[in-house]
């Protein structure tokens, strides 16, 4: 009985192996592993917020909801002809399912400090499988010098 | 005996400061105030004011990234407001509240980059510089001028649906298109547009008022 259930299990195992998965492949387990989460007092003026999560310069998946649902390709930002900033980010969903989420962005001055007021939420819509294309742009334009997108699931 | 109260002690102190640590992950207090940037609690297929804000928001980013309007060596002179902005969709809608939310967030933002005319103030400008011409008025601090300013682009736009209906749910589906143009008011040239569109579906439509 023994004999028969060491290669009974081995098979099992490669048969779940063998699936081929098709693009994109998210590994949540990473992705989840990167994420940089330091507990801390308040924010103190002056001093660096502690909270590592929500870094400058990136999109911060914000809902529970989605967050092991998308997975974030790339983010650029250039200066446009007028000297605003123009932010795209590449959002690529993981799931066999449609999802709407919606993102906004926040444009901050040279000392992390909001230049400008935060952008309306725009939706990107995602059919599964799917990369979608996120892009905003800032108001002012030699005052802005960083930025901070939210991305949520539309309700 | 002693040893297990200090322990306890620790143990209480230890749980509470933890608790302390974690969010309070609850809803706050109802209140009738609703985010406008945030779709409320009555939801349609029409045109709603989360809608208004993205739209109008969307259109005055891509508007002071282009260099005709917002990187002139003289600021243009821009007319906003809802004379050749034209709703022919199904939804009820106040237009102004959209030229108008564009208009301010424009001006506020544009930060001298473009100047604002505001022609649906026409006839209160020509009440008063008549009254200040007759002498029934004085001339108050401002220089007088030839005439009033005058328009250098002027915005223009539609909004249209396309509805449809299925009989045996009562579902609704809503397509809604808006477009927006600035015409250059010396030779109809359309320098710049954007297009802001969405579907909404749902089971029953709400009354729009």
């Amino acid at each position: 009985m023994k004999r028969l259930f060491a290669p009974a299990l081995g098979l099992l195992l490669l048969g779940g192996c063998s699936g081929i998965e098709p693009a994109p492949h998210c590994d949540m387990g990473r992705v989840s592993s990167q994420r940089d989460l330091v507990p801390g007092p308040a924010m103190v003026p002056d001093e660096k917020s502690p909270l590592k999560e929500m870094p400058l310069n990136s999109v911060n998946i914000t809902d529970p909801a989605i967050i092991n649902k998308l997975y974030v390709r790339s983010i650029s930002a250039r200066r446009t002809a007028t000297g605003t900033v123009e932010v795209m980010a590449q959002v690529v969903n993981c799931t066999d399912f449609p999802l709407n989420a919606e993102a906004r962005t926040q444009f901050t001055d040279a000392s992390g400090a909001p230049a400008e007021i935060v952008s309306a939420w725009q939706r990107v819509h995602l059919s599964p499988r799917t990369i979608g294309n996120y892009r905003e742009l800032s108001l002012g334009d030699k005052t802005v010098d960083g930025y901070l997108i939210e991305m949520r699931e539309t309700k | 005996m002693h040893r297990v109260r200090l322990g306890l002690v620790v143990l209480a102190t230890a749980a509470t400061l933890s608790a302390c640590q974690r969010v309070d992950n609850t809803p706050g207090s109802p209140t009738v105030y609703v985010d406008p940037a945030t779709s409320g609690p009555v939801k349609g297929v029409g045109i709603e004011s989360q809608d208004i804000v993205s739209m109008t928001d969307q259109m005055m980013r891509d508007m002071l990234s282009q260099p005709r309007l917002a990187n002139a060596a003289t600021p243009p002179s821009i007319i906003i407001d809802s004379e050749y902005f034209h709703n022919e969709s199904s939804s009820r809608l106040n237009k102004n509240s959209i030229t108008d939310r564009l208009r301010v967030g424009l001006n506020r933002a544009a930060a001298g980059r473009m100047q604002f005319v505001g022609r649906h103030y026409a006839d209160m400008v020509a009440k008063e510089r008549d009254l200040k011409r007759q002498g029934t008025v004085d001339r108050a601090t401002l220089p007088a001028t030839q005439a009033q300013k005058g328009g250098d682009y002027r915005l223009g736009g539609r909004i249209t649906s396309l509805d449809s209906r299925d009989p045996k749910t009562g579902m609704m589906q809503r397509y809604n298109q808006i477009v927006f143009e600035m015409v250059d008011l010396e030779t109809a040239e359309i320098v710049w547009s954007g297009i802001y569109e969405f579907a909404k579906a749902a089971q029953d439509d709400i009354i729009y008022r």
